[in-house]
């Protein structure tokens, strides 16, 4: 994003879009987000479908994160598009018990490859895992998956409210990292803030950082 | 990003108000919007002041140095205006600025209706207004330019890089041949990203807080757009124009599409949700009418604000994009709003590309452009229909079958009605729960009633009203016994006095005359007692009835028999019928054979009691106490109608309100000696058998 201000502004500003087949929890796993951190009330303001939250980074900056939910149904699958225009990150929401949901997020995949290549992070999420004795994708198959198009993998459960902050907590580290990356020709310190942000944030579990690396790998791949 | 401000500009609302015609000056003539919004005469007297203030500002404003130009240039020709004299502009522009620094206010509000007279008139004025066209939405930035926190040299800053933009794209438009909308796009985003560096890096801008910054940015761009928004909105070299008209087509076309077909959780038939429907549209209808790109965004977030108002009384819970697409696509169908892709282009092309690719207006017109992408591409598909039906419903061929509901979208009196009926229904709902209420409570009020008056009787039964008898001393008894025998063959009193004695020992005295009281003075004595006793026990009523009757003891000798008594007599021997035979034997006979002499009196019942006397009989029968309670009403004749006794409207009971119900004794076989007071009953059995004495006699 060409005019969004960032050398000066304090303020760094990420735009989420979060894909994924209706009844996939896509929504659950917003307010979830918001419920935990924001009182409830701030909740039920009027919808679930835009959300905005500061988030504050360790290197005293603020970074606010706009989550842009989109309409899952497949009669707008084409209007994907328009959405994705401008996002930095991308979260691509599946049931864990629902193949289906699991390849319609490959689709998206593709589309988000072919229109924003590396500009944009990617996570894949797999919700649910409180059913997992209903589980029909199992987690080394997506965590393959999502190693070979270069994204993250993450399993969280909405109701149970597990790994929800630890996912947005991942994205908004991958976007930073992206958006260092993208000013590393400025020789500016962002870099090296992204860098050590990168290591205040994480807190993710092993196979998370590890899949970072390869999906670093595989971004690099991608770029060229 | 401002909002509009109050008096700058009207949003346009689909009713207008009478409110909104009015003259501007509340003077209660209607207003013209080419009078600047007042009526005729207002405008007019404010002309003349203008005209006057323009003369005397003449002057000064020929020496007025250029040095105050740049606080001018904020004040623009307006866009068709520049279109024309466009070439001419920069000559023109620097004169403007000179002239705006004196009386940038004067200027605007010079109607452009009246300029030909001021030419003629006011020649020194009339060669600067050509350029000029009074607009209240410059005066407007002017007035915003100076609330903007930022240092003065910040603003100054401001307005040059507003005019040179300005400038730029007059100078595109009117130098190349071949225009690209793109170009002028990438021309001004330009402009933006370069006029974003100078906010945020520039030194003049230093103090200022961020919000500040913003606001500066907002309003630079604002004032460029709404300036050159005839140049720059659908221009005649692109094909917006076009796309307006075929979506606008198409949009007709799908005018069957309904609710149901995108799966979106608007009720149509609802009449709050059709409410939140339409301020949605109205909103959506009211984008075309701004004419900054923010205000457009500002608009569009407003309608989607009610749509998601309305989703969430739909659905009960914050909305997801999953219902809020559908929903806007439906309003956007049922909208048409004009212009639609001009508008959308506009926004798209000329506004700082940050803001439709970040933040809720952003979110909200992304999500509007997708909803007409939806509509321009939608098929059978997408619509889950056959592509034979969707064929011939968008060839219109077959009207989409829906009776019902069409009826009601197409016919809003069938809306009231239905709502009216929807009303009704509750409303017969409520009555009817209402009448069930009463009924139960009707019922609980005689189950209480029945209950109070069981209550009341058992305690009663409990606890009966025990009236003792009066003891009357042996010696007495005695004494009128000899005195009896010794007046035996006197007539049928004697006679009556005989055969109450065979009964009860007492009864002699009960058929003692007045004479015979007076005779003997142990007889009055004993009726005294009565009397007193029955005082002490009984109400004043009682108590006055008894008083009558040692009043009435005397009258026995007076009262003569006439033909009034006979006559009540009578009357109330048509009563007679409901009595048992027995009663009316005997009651038939006391008129006639006994004591009619009584009837004179008001108090016949108590004149009548105290002739019997056998209550003063410790032998008396025992069920007198219901003959007893019988003498105590007022009148004979209810007495004899209600066969209840009324005793307890007499007797000062409180546990006994209510009265007509109430069997009291009469109900219950209550071995109770006789009161005082004497009875009817026990006297026309008396009286019968007295009757019976004297016929055998005769």
């Amino acid at each position: 994003m060409s005019t969004r201000r960032t050398g000066s502004g304090p303020t760094l500003n990420f735009k989420a879009v979060l894909l994924g087949e209706g009844c996939v929890g896509k929504t659950s796993l917003v307010l979830r987000y918001m419920e935990d951190k924001f009182n409830t009330q701030h909740l039920s303001t009027l919808q679930a479908s835009f959300v905005t939250k500061k988030v504050s980074l360790p290197d005293e900056r603020r970074a606010q994160l706009n989550i842009w939910d989109t309409a899952g149904q497949e009669r707008f699958h084409a209007l994907g598009p328009i959405y994705y225009r401008g996002s930095d990150g991308a979260l691509l929401v599946y049931d864990i018990t629902d193949q289906d949901s699991f390849q319609k997020v490959k689709s998206w995949v593709r589309e988000l490859k072919q229109m924003r290549g590396s500009e944009i992070s990617l996570i894949i999420v797999g919700n649910k895992t409180d059913l997992e004795e209903q589980r029909a994708v199992s987690y080394e198959t997506a965590l393959r998956y999502a190693q070979t198009v270069g994204a993250q993998y993450v399993e969280t459960s909405a109701k149970e409210n597990e790994g929800v902050s630890e996912l947005f907590e991942l994205l908004t580290q991958l976007m930073l990292e992206h958006h260092g990356n993208k000013l590393q020709h400025d020789a500016s310190s962002l870099r090296l803030q992204s860098g050590s942000s990168g290591i205040g944030i994480s807190e993710d579990i092993d196979t998370d950082a590890d899949n970072a690396g390869a999906a670093a790998e595989q971004r690099s791949c991608c770029g060229i | 990003m401002d909002a509009h401000t109050p008096g700058y500009y009207y949003p346009p609302k689909l009713r207008i108000g009478q409110q909104d015609l009015k003259c501007r000056q509340g003077c209660g003539f209607y207003g013209n919007t080419q009078f600047d919004g007042l009526c005729s005469k207002c405008f007019r007297e404010r002309n003349d002041k203008q005209r006057k203030k323009l003369k005397a500002c003449e002057d000064e404003a020929a020496q007025s140095s250029g040095a105050s130009a740049a606080i001018g240039t904020v004040e623009r020709k307006s866009p068709q205006h520049l279109l024309s004299l466009g070439r001419s502009k920069s000559k023109k522009e620097t004169e403007e600025a000179r002239n705006a620094h004196t009386m940038p206010k004067k200027k605007f509000t010079v109607p452009a209706v009246l300029q030909k007279t001021l030419k003629s008139k006011l020649p020194a004025v009339a060669q600067q207004q050509p350029a000029r066209v009074p607009s209240a939405t410059e005066n407007q930035f002017v007035l915003q330019l100076r609330q903007l926190r930022i240092p003065d040299e910040a603003k100054r800053k401001l307005k040059s890089e507003i005019q040179h933009l300005d400038y730029e794209i007059c100078k595109y438009i009117n130098s190349h041949s071949n225009l690209n909308i793109d170009e002028l796009s990438e021309l001004v985003q330009n402009a933006y990203t370069r006029f974003a560096d100078i906010v945020h890096n520039d030194a003049r801008f230093e103090i200022a807080t961020n919000e500040d910054r913003d606001s500066a940015i907002d309003f630079f761009e604002k004032v460029v757009m709404t300036q050159n928004h005839n140049l720059l909105f659908s221009p005649y070299f692109t094909t917006d124009e076009e796309c307006d008209v075929q979506v606008q087509k198409r949009i007709r076309q799908l005018s069957w599409i309904t609710a149901k077909h995108l799966d979106c959780s608007i009720d149509e038939v609802n009449a709050e949700a059709r409410d939140l429907v339409y301020n949605a549209i109205s909103e959506l209808v009211g984008i075309d009418s701004y004419y900054s790109p923010q205000e457009k965004l500002l608009c569009t977030v407003r309608c989607c604000r009610h749509i998601f108002e309305l989703l969430k009384r739909a659905t009960g819970g914050p909305a997801s994009a999953d219902d809020f697409l559908p929903a806007l696509i439906f309003v956007v169908l049922k909208a048409n709003p004009v212009r639609l892709h001009s508008n959308i282009n506009f926004v798209n092309r000329f506004t700082n590309a940050s803001r439709v690719m970040s933040g809720e207006g952003g979110y909200y017109f992304t999500n509007l452009c997708s909803a007409i992408t939806f509509i321009e591409t939608l098929n059978a598909e997408s619509l889950s229909l056959g592509a034979e039906e969707f064929a011939t419903l968008m060839s219109g061929e077959q009207a989409y079958s829906t009776p019902w509901e069409s009826a009601l979208l197409a016919c809003e009196s069938l809306h009231l009605i239905s709502e009216n009926m929807k009303c009704m229904e509750q409303l017969q709902k409520r009555n009817s729960t209402i009448s069930t209420g009463i009924q139960d409570f009707e019922r609980e009020l005689i189950e209480f009633q029945r209950e109070v008056t069981e209550k009341v009787d058992a305690a009663i039964a409990k606890a009966p009203l025990n009236l003792l008898p009066i003891k009357t001393p042996v010696h007495l008894i005695s004494q009128a016994r000899a005195h009896l025998t010794l007046e035996v063959a006197t007539g049928h009193y004697q006679t009556n006095l005989l055969q109450s004695s065979l009964s009860t020992a007492g009864k002699a005295k009960a058929l003692s005359t007045p004479d015979d009281s007076l005779l003997h003075p142990s007889h009055t004595l004993a009726l005294k007692d009565t009397s007193i006793n029955s005082m002490g026990r009984l109400s004043p009523l009682q108590q006055t009835a008894q008083q009558d009757q040692l009043f009435a003891s005397p009258i026995f000798n007076y009262t003569p028999f006439d033909a009034v008594s006979l006559l009540e007599d009578s009357s109330e021997n048509g009563d007679m019928p409901l009595l048992s035979t027995e009663f009316q034997g005997g009651l038939t006979n006391i008129n006639y054979d006994f004591d009619l002499s009584d009837q004179s009196g008001e108090n016949s019942a108590a004149d009548e009691s105290k002739l019997n006397l056998d209550e003063f009989d410790p032998l008396a029968q025992p069920n007198l106490v219901e003959a007893n309670n019988l003498e105590l009403g007022t009148t004979r004749g209810s007495l004899i109608d209600s066969e209840v006794p009324v005793s307890n409207v007499l007797l000062p009971s409180p546990l006994k309100p209510e009265v007509t119900n109430y069997r009291g004794f009469s109900n219950f076989n209550i071995p109770s000696i006789s009161c005082n007071t004497g009875d009817s009953s026990s006297l026309s059995q008396d009286t019968n058998e007295a009757k019976a004495g004297v016929d055998s006699l005769k």
